[in-house]
């Protein structure tokens, strides 16, 4: 038997949730199948997500899962350019004619879908995105100079995450595109996504007795999130998502973090999310967006 | 004697490549790990901690680097350490984790006196209002603070007691002088 998970036409943080459902449970017990030949576009949230599933599948031990690549060719080309086939081959069984990806001059991918499996990785990542960050943010968002090197503190942060605390590797991509239906502007976003424990077991020593029977996915967001707790006794942690809230709320950002059964966002006025969403269906890991939307005329 | 340590070399070192990002823990553990033995070695009362050579600073090395050295402070062998070169947005990550732990340190531009030092970090209002007239005015005692900021003699003495036990002044019998920098 073959689960077949429908990739979603349009697959962003929102359809996600239509993604993690479809699994029925985690781990699946059929093999999985992932099948895109609909898609039409996919965020750099959508693309971490499938290779997620793929990386728990692989770590679970799991029959390999199979994934068959979108038919449009312009899709086609758009997940190879943003690195996304590179890794998606070690974790999947591809179907389906894969292009070779072909980095021609400017794009709006800011950082290709990179692995974060160590510190160096993250090195690599602040390195890498120096150099193309302040051409969007400044250029085409109309942030301050000075928000360039906060957003790369701010992806320092989140990737940094994934070392300390998801006891596997994990991914991120950083893409600009137009927000059309939600924004109307343009944005930058930063996904970034992890197989790991999460952050319910990652906090659950040391803070679950606090909250007793609130204890949960959604408790342990809003500990880590809103209270800046770390699974750490040393007083000086938890502070990367303090200052990443912080430089979101300066520039109208948005952050969500999903773990486990919940979700948790800061959602900015432009946005509809719901705060904290409970009971979903699980996934594993951590799945982290970080949205920083184009400045109006009258903020710059 | 001014020892000045160039935080940007000492990265390069750690890491053995030509990054230019102060960034993650274990690095900016292994970066302190460098200052704490440079300043073990050396017999300099003051140390300058050079931020010039470092393009990003993030939270995680602010806190690695300045806030857990001034924390271990009998690692630092009981000199006075002043940062410089720092950006903006340096200041501002130093800021908020010193602010965090309740700590504060100095800050100068590179061949600024102490007159232009600014502290950085937590400090009472008090004890802010006694840094900045010890660095305006160079050497003071308690009475003379007192007069200076129209205070009694005992709020003057409490103030540059706090500076001095911050290490953000250096006393000499019952004068506070500012560090120096230059």
């Amino acid at each position: 038997m073959t689960r077949v998970i429908e990739v979603p036409a349009t697959f962003d943080d929102r359809s996600f949730e239509q993604f993690a459902a479809a699994f029925g449970g985690w781990p699946p017990e059929e093999k999985v199948l992932l099948d895109a030949r609909g898609a039409q576009w996919a965020s750099p949230y959508g693309l971490l997500a499938m290779l997620t599933a793929g990386q728990a599948l692989a770590e679970g031990k799991h029959e390999r899962p199979l994934l068959t690549v979108p038919t449009s060719d312009e899709v086609k080309r758009y997940w190879a350019r943003a690195g996304f086939f590179t890794y998606a081959a070690e974790l999947f069984e591809l179907h389906g004619k894969v292009p070779k990806a072909a980095a021609a001059g400017p794009s709006d991918v800011l950082l290709d879908v990179t692995p974060v499996r160590a510190t160096e990785d993250v090195h690599e990542v602040v390195e890498k995105i120096s150099q193309g960050a302040s051409r969007i943010l400044h250029g085409e968002l109309g942030l301050e100079m000075k928000a360039t090197l906060r957003f790369s503190m701010a992806l320092s942060e989140a990737c940094q995450n994934i070392v300390e605390h998801a006891g596997t590797s994990g991914w991120v991509a950083v893409q600009a595109y137009t927000f059309r239906r939600r924004l109307g502007r343009r944005v930058v976003v930063i996904a970034v996504s992890d197989a790991g424990i999460g952050f319910r077991r990652s906090l659950e020593s040391t803070h679950a007795k606090r909250f007793g029977e609130r204890w949960g996915d959604g408790a342990a967001l809003e500990a880590a999130l809103i209270q800046g707790v770390s699974r750490f006794r040393d007083p000086g942690r938890g502070q990367g998502l303090a200052f990443i809230k912080r430089f979101l709320d300066q520039w109208n950002g948005k952050i969500s973090i999903r773990s486990g059964t919940a979700r948790l966002a800061i959602v900015p006025p432009w946005d509809e999310d719901v705060p904290l969403a409970e009971h979903l269906a699980f996934f594993p890991g951590a799945q982290v967006q970080i949205i920083i939307p184009a400045q109006d005329a009258e903020a710059r | 004697m001014i020892q000045t340590i160039h935080v940007g070399h000492l990265l390069r070192e750690t890491v053995a490549a030509p990054y230019r990002n102060l960034v993650t823990r274990p690095t900016g553990a292994a970066v302190r790990n460098r200052i704490q033995e440079a300043l073990a070695e050396s017999g300099c009362l003051t140390a300058l901690l050079d931020f010039s050579g470092i393009e990003l600073l993030d939270f995680s090395c602010a806190d690695e680097v300045v806030a857990k050295l001034l924390l271990a402070a009998e690692a630092a062998g009981g000199r006075f350490v002043v940062l410089q070169g720092l950006r903006e947005d340096q200041r501002e990550a130093i800021e908020h984790v010193l602010t965090h732990h309740g700590l504060a340190i100095a800050a100068v531009a590179p061949g600024d006196g102490h007159a232009g030092q600014r502290l950085l970090g937590w400090a009472t209002p008090d004890a802010r209002a006694a840094f900045a007239c010890v660095c305006a005015r160079g050497a003071v005692d308690a009475r003379e603070l007192a007069a200076a900021l129209d205070w009694v003699l005992a709020r003057g003495e409490a103030a540059l007691e706090a500076l001095s036990l911050h290490r953000l002044v250096r006393a000499d019998g019952d004068r506070y002088h500012p560090l120096p920098t230059a």
